[in-house]
């Protein structure tokens, strides 16, 4: 199988004033599709740079990106961001979603930069927010749900044009820990049986038990490997 | 996109108050408009081919009423008419005690010559008829008569500021025509009576006359017709000045043109300021929302998206700002002729081509205050945005 992350020597060196700072140091990765990933590693050590870069949200320094089957050092800022739109779901955090609209419209936002009828859009956006249980809160703004809720909103959104790969940078990471559970039990259903590909960033080794093969990061140096 | 309008109405106060100071700054901005163009409006129904010839030391000075043949003599003239402003003040008792006032321009005229000398008056034929006959009757315009309330065969009451007359008491005039005009800046707001019945009446000037109206048989001979009358009576007591009809109602609006520079620059800081204040707001609204645009960046919106949606945010508010102020202004003088010191302005409206200005001052204020902040979300590094929660 062509792995869908195919990373060589991936380097990402920030340039303040005069120092530069080596963020990402010489990193090569491979992801089969339908893994479950947790990418781990104290603060600091490069873990959401990584997850931009993977999610063509920044450029690399130096090194081969290649997601999707697609070289990304060769697109363009407008390219990258139609990319995203077709093969990537975001979900970060906290504050995901945009507070004047429903939850529904949330999900529906990516969606409108498809060739889609409003009929279609509407659809889709209620068959992903089924998928994530909150059916019953569609038409709920973001100040009316909670902390949690608002995150499987924003899976729910990521999910909506069907991408093959989910990014999630600490998305429990303002969760107590039920909800926190409930999220990881929603990424682990979603790997499982919609075969979903799920790179997820976090601090907290409960969380990543839920993953199948855990990433150590560590000043930018990918440190070890452990599978389950 | 309804995201534009979803964005305005999340804090539909702020939205609210923005729309109102674009609105006023549009709004005052037709007003100026509109004064301005009152001012003006004697300069633009001034016609090409009439002249005026006044003393040549001051419009206050009189003319001999012999120099009208003598006029009508020279090469090229087509009639001449005696014109004396009259300045009566209009009084009426009102029922409940105390008196009505009411200013308007009235003057005294040889009326057939003077009507012959100016085609923009339409009466009909009858009531032309009647006004010739009767020595005391007048000629009023449309819009003055709806104002006094007053129709044909109505007396109308002047008390004299300039010409006492010789029996002490007001003038009394009769209503025997009423005119329209076919041109849309015609003043029909103006009174006209008998030369001769001021001449009967008054205690002073006879034999005099403020100026002469002069039509000429061909516009383009202004210079020529001018300088002949002017050198006719150089050499006598009372020399004349012959001007343009246009020059002449200038001079009237040059009394007042330091008002009207005044008038313009206060409008304009005003304006200015209002839209200032209002730009800057809607700048602020859109660097507030840095975090919303690295995350819709995130899920695939491009450059171009968030650009658009914050300059069409800002423009959505002053075109919202311009229907509801220039509209206004525009629907409350224009359509509902609300005038604010109707003694003064005779013809009052909001030009056509304010109303595009104010459509154009609208559309650039939305894309100046949409561009700083649409830029700098075009230019925002969601990678950045979404680290710094
Ligand atoms: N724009 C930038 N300019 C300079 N340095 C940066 C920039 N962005 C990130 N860095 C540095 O890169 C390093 C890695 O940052 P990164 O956010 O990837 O860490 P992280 O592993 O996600 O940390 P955390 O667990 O706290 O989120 C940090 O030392 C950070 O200071
Ligand atoms: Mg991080």
């Amino acid at each position: 199988m062509t792995p869908i992350v195919n990373l060589k020597n991936l380097t990402k060196i920030y340039y303040k004033g005069d120092s530069e700072i080596l963020t990402l140091d010489h990193v090569s990765l491979q992801i089969e599709p339908g893994e479950f990933i947790a990418l781990m590693g104290p603060s600091g050590s490069g873990k959401t740079t990584l997850l931009n870069l993977l999610g063509g949200l920044d450029t690399p320094t130096d090194g081969e990106v290649d997601v999707c089957g697609q070289d990304l050092s060769v697109l363009s800022s407008r390219e990258l961001a139609r990319w995203r739109a077709d093969h990537v779901g975001f979900v970060f955090q906290s504050f995901n979603l945009l507070p004047v609209l429903t939850a529904r419209q949330n999900v529906e936002l990516p969606l409108t930069l498809q060739p889609l009828s409003s009929q279609e859009r509407r659809h889709h956006a209620e068959v992903a927010l089924r998928i994530v249980g909150l059916e019953d809160r569609m038409d709920h703004r973001p100040s009316e749900l909670s902390g949690g809720q608002e995150q499987r909103v924003a899976i729910a959104r990521a999910l909506a044009c069907d991408p093959q790969l989910l990014l999630a940078d600490e998305p429990t990471g303002d969760l107590d820990a039920k909800s926190a559970q409930d999220v990881m039990e929603l990424l682990k259903r979603l790997n499982e049986s919609l075969g979903k590909t799920i790179i997820i960033v976090t601090h907290d080794s409960h969380a990543a038990e839920f993953a199948r093969r855990e990433l150590h990061l560590e000043k930018g140096v990918m440190h070890m490997e452990r599978k389950r | 996109m309804s995201l534009i309008w979803l964005n305005l109405c999340r804090s539909p106060i702020r939205t609210a108050l923005t729309v109102f100071g674009t609105a006023i700054a549009l709004a005052l901005f037709c007003l100026l408009e509109a004064l301005l163009g009152a001012f003006n409006a004697g300069a633009e129904m001034a016609s090409a081919s009439r002249l005026v010839v006044q003393h040549k030391e001051s419009l206050t000075f009189l003319l001999p009423q012999a120099y009208a043949s003598r006029i009508g003599q020279v090469e090229g003239i087509k009639g001449v008419a005696q014109v004396t402003w009259f300045g009566g003040l209009y009084e009426t008792p009102l029922p409940e005690g105390g008196k009505r006032e009411e200013f308007f321009a009235n003057f005294a005229v040889d009326m057939e010559q003077y009507l012959k000398l100016i085609p923009e008056v339409i009466i009909s034929p009858v009531q032309y008829e009647s006004l010739l006959k009767d020595r005391t009757g007048c000629l009023i315009g449309d819009k003055l008569a709806e104002r006094l309330g007053k129709g044909v065969g109505d007396r109308i009451s002047l008390r004299p500021l300039l010409w006492p007359k010789k029996d002490g008491h007001p003038w009394d005039f009769t209503v025997r025509a009423i005119y329209t005009s076919n041109s849309e800046v015609f003043d029909r707001t103006l009174m006209v009576f008998h030369h001769k019945y001021l001449e009967e009446g008054r205690v002073f000037g006879k034999g005099e006359t403020g100026s002469y109206l002069v039509g000429l048989k061909s516009a383009s001979q202004f210079a020529e017709v001018s300088d002949a009358i002017d050198r006719l009576f150089s050499n006598s007591p009372n020399a004349t000045r012959t001007m343009s009809e246009k020059a002449f109602n200038m001079q009237f609006i040059s009394m007042m043109g330091n008002l009207k520079l005044l008038f313009r620059f206060i409008g304009t800081v005003v304006i200015f300021t209002m839209l200032l204040i209002s730009a800057n707001t809607m700048m602020m609204s859109g660097r507030e929302r840095t975090r919303e645009m690295a995350i819709l960046k995130a899920i695939g919106f491009s450059d171009r998206h968030v650009f658009t949606l914050l300059v069409g945010e800002s423009i959505a508010i002053s075109l919202l700002g311009f229907l509801v102020g220039a509209f206004g202004m525009y629907t409350l003088i224009n359509l509902a002729h609300w005038n604010p010191k109707p003694d003064f302005l005779s013809i009052f409206q909001v030009p056509d081509a304010a109303m595009i200005s104010a459509l154009g001052i609208a559309i650039l204020t939305g894309l100046v205050s949409g561009f700083l902040p649409g830029l700098a979300a075009m230019r925002l590094q969601a990678a950045e945005a979404l680290r710094s929660i």
